[in-house]
């Protein structure tokens, strides 16, 4: 009896070990034609466009089909990286430029400059700043499709009834727009602050502060521009004069539903303003409140995992280039692309939101390119908020904050 | 002959369990061990032995004592409340009315039902601008978003959210106190209120005492309220501890560290139910 229940725990074990061995990858089926697995996490609109540019490809390569699997952002990296580690990656992903850095250094990213030597696109095509995305220690390991910044939402139709006539792009503008527009008995706010990371990113690269010095080996949270930054933010919250204290959850629908009149969010708030009944609003660049002018932005890159045979690499290489090539498509859904040549266009300079947050590319700035950027990017977080909140005087926050990563780079 | 047969219907019965506990709970806890003894990146080809050092990386994280000590303020917050609660259901569906049954299954239903599904629905409660809680109220309150009112905020939830199921224990053993003590204190002209005290409250104290115990474990791996409410934020003030292993563990794939976080909390909540156990065991006892 004994035997048995030992037996049947083995049989258990074999049977576990076997469901989690790694598939492997198979050729050409018997019509030879190469199905291609590729994750993304494109859940919302983008996730449709994205869908139409993938099916003109199938119609384009009968011999190569891309099959789409979306996973949504929340759970996304999970998957992947399980995937890379234990087996049942997908050919083609996509990475955020800022998290290229950890795959690479683990081996688990194709090297491609051999395929754009080889195959294109033209790096010469690039907006040099984005091209830089995807680079590890040198080498390339991802291709950027777009690139997404975060820009400067504002009401057209409040801007018109209390008379100013274009965004703001000084922080003295700034100030008085949102003063101007600011009206408790209307319960009406100048402007909200939605995303601390973001905005918090964005102010430190504009004062010259921020998660990392530019050798990456220490923080610089501890700086005086890091805390002049939080200084500025503080100010826009502080006595609630234009701006309610932060509510991440619910800042954006303020915006959509007019109750603020400005907002700094992401590109890829397009659709949602797009289609929220009764906004009149237009995009523009961030204002300029420190003494850089700079923006948080991040790129979607994509990637192929190092195991990958080489005929299945060829086949997603062709891909790759295909989206990037037609990611003037991609773009309409609310993204902007990296390629000069679609840049200039006629039909992208069509697009009136995009447009003006593409202004930004030539001085965008991706968080670091480093292996521990997403160990220690919260610890930045959590300074700023505690300082906004008011929790935490600004400068212990941020020396504290500045203490924990600087533990995290000792390690490395 | 006949012992033997016992054994076998025994085993018989006993047996998917034990495979199933073996499998699932016993290796995964013996692996999670070795696992906290190495330095292991889920990506990483190799995973050297580190031995403690992924302890002592812990415990000289001042985020994990942050975590370590808002988790006992949630369990300071939730569980003598929220036992107070099940006790105070429990006594009143002992009381026989019309509907007990209604009532019993109204109030149990959140403990059966995902801490997922509950969160969101919370969330809409909560809500500063459009929420049916501020609604009522009149008044913005910033439930979530505010640094000092988010732990209790989510301990309210959570309080009515496993309330009910410590009200089933409880009203099973009231069920069970002798009906001839109650009634010899009654002809003694004991006053309800020291019926209560003296009689029902004593032959509950076991039953008590399992729910207490077993609240204190439950509220100390608190996890599903912040990660889907909150994130941990606002400025890590609801970051409790099964929140950071999860941070490490799958936010930056530190399988090792995450491991020996968990293990960490284990030591404590382990040290601290053998503490109740002593300290209430002595007071039944001594009754």
């Amino acid at each position: 009896m004994r035997g048995n229940v030992a037996k049947l725990i083995t049989a258990l074990f074999v049977l576990t070990a076997l469901a989690c061995a790694p598939p492997s990858y198979s050729g050409p089926d018997a019509d030879g034609v190469l199905h291609l697995e590729f994750w993304n996490g494109f859940s919302g609109p983008d996730g449709a466009s994205m869908d139409k540019i993938v099916q003109q490809f199938n119609r384009e390569h009968p011999k190569v089909q891309v099959h789409v699997q979306v996973i949504p952002w929340g759970t996304y990296y999970d998957k992947v990286t399980l995937g890379l580690a234990f087996g049942g990656a997908p050919d083609v992903f996509v990475l955020h430029a800022q998290r290229v850095p950890e795959y690479a250094v683990h081996h688990s990213l194709a090297p491609v400059d051999g395929f754009v030597s080889r195959y294109g696109p033209d790096p010469a095509d690039f907006m040099p700043r984005q091209w830089q995305a995807g680079i590890v220690d040198g080498a390339r390991y991802a291709l950027p499709l777009d690139c997404h910044p975060f820009g400067l939402w504002y009401n057209t139709k409040l801007f018109r009834e209390a008379g100013i006539d274009h965004p703001p792009t000084t922080e003295a503008e700034f100030e008085a727009d949102a003063r101007r527009l600011t009206d408790p008995s209307k319960k009406q706010w100048g402007f909200v602050l939605t995303d601390l990371h973001m905005t918090g990113s964005t102010m430190f690269a504009q004062y010259g502060g921020g998660l990392m010095t530019p050798d990456l080996r220490s923080s610089s949270l501890d700086s005086p521009a890091s805390l002049k930054a939080v200084d500025a933010m503080m100010g826009w919250v502080k006595d609630g004069r234009i701006c309610p204290k932060p509510d991440p959850g619910g800042a954006w629908t303020e915006f959509q539903t007019g109750k603020a009149a400005m907002a700094m969010q992401g590109i890829w708030m397009f659709d949602s303003a797009e289609h929220q009944e009764g906004l009149e609003y237009a995009a523009a660049p961030v204002p300029q409140f420190g003494p850089t002018r700079a923006v948080w932005a991040s790129s979607h890159c994509l990637c192929m995992p190092a195991k990958l045979p080489t005929e299945r690499q060829e086949a997603a290489w062709t891909f790759i280039k295909y989206l990037s090539d037609h990611s003037l498509a991609w773009a309409k859904a609310g993204q902007v692309p990296v390629r000069k040549s679609i840049l200039e266009s006629a039909d992208f300079q069509a697009l009136r939101v995009q447009r003006e947050f593409a202004k930004q590319l030539p001085y965008v700035v991706y968080e670091p390119f480093s292996v521990s950027v997403n160990q220690t990017a919260g610890f930045a977080d959590t300074a700023v908020e505690s300082a906004v909140d008011g929790v935490e005087p600004p400068d212990e926050a941020l020396k504290k904050a500045a203490q924990r990563v600087n533990r995290v780079l000792a390690l490395q | 002959m006949r012992r033997r047969r016992d054994g076998l219907v025994a085993t018989a019965f006993l047996g998917p369990y034990a495979v199933l506990f073996v499998v699932f709970v016993l290796s995964p806890v013996l692996y999670g061990f070795w696992i906290s003894l190495h330095s292991w990146h889920v990506l990483s080809t190799s995973a050297p032995f580190v031995g403690l050092r992924n302890y002592s990386g812990a415990v000289h994280d001042d985020r994990f004592w942050q975590a370590l000590l808002q988790t006992a303020y949630f369990v300071v917050l939730t569980v003598p409340l929220g036992n107070l609660v099940s006790l105070a259901l429990a006594v009143g569906l002992n009381q026989r009315f019309r509907g007990d049954a209604f009532y019993k299954t109204c109030f149990y239903l959140p403990v059966v039902t995902s801490v997922s599904v509950l969160a969101v629905v919370w969330r809409w409660l909560y809500a500063r601008d459009t929420g049916m809680i501020n609604h009522v109220l009149g008044h913005p309150v910033d439930w979530l978003n505010d640094p000092k009112l988010v732990m209790p905020s989510l301990a309210l939830m959570s309080i009515w959210w496993g309330a009910g199921g410590n009200m089933l224990i409880y009203l099973a053993a009231l069920k069970a106190v002798p009906k001839e003590q109650l009634e010899a204190a009654s002809l003694d002209g004991a006053t309800s209120p020291q019926r209560f005290a003296r009689v029902t409250i004593p032959s509950i104290r076991p039953a008590l005492l399992f729910g207490l115990v077993m609240s204190v474990i439950a509220s100390s791996q608190v996890f599903g309220q912040s990660y889907i409410l909150t994130g941990g934020g606002p400025a890590d003030r609801s970051l409790t501890v099964v929140m950071y292993m999860y941070q490490m563990g799958f936010g930056q794939y530190q399988l090792g560290y995450a491991s020996a976080v968990g293990y960490l909390l284990f030591f404590f909540v382990f040290a601290f139910t053998i503490m109740q156990f002593r300290v209430m065991s002595r007071s039944l006892v001594s009754r």
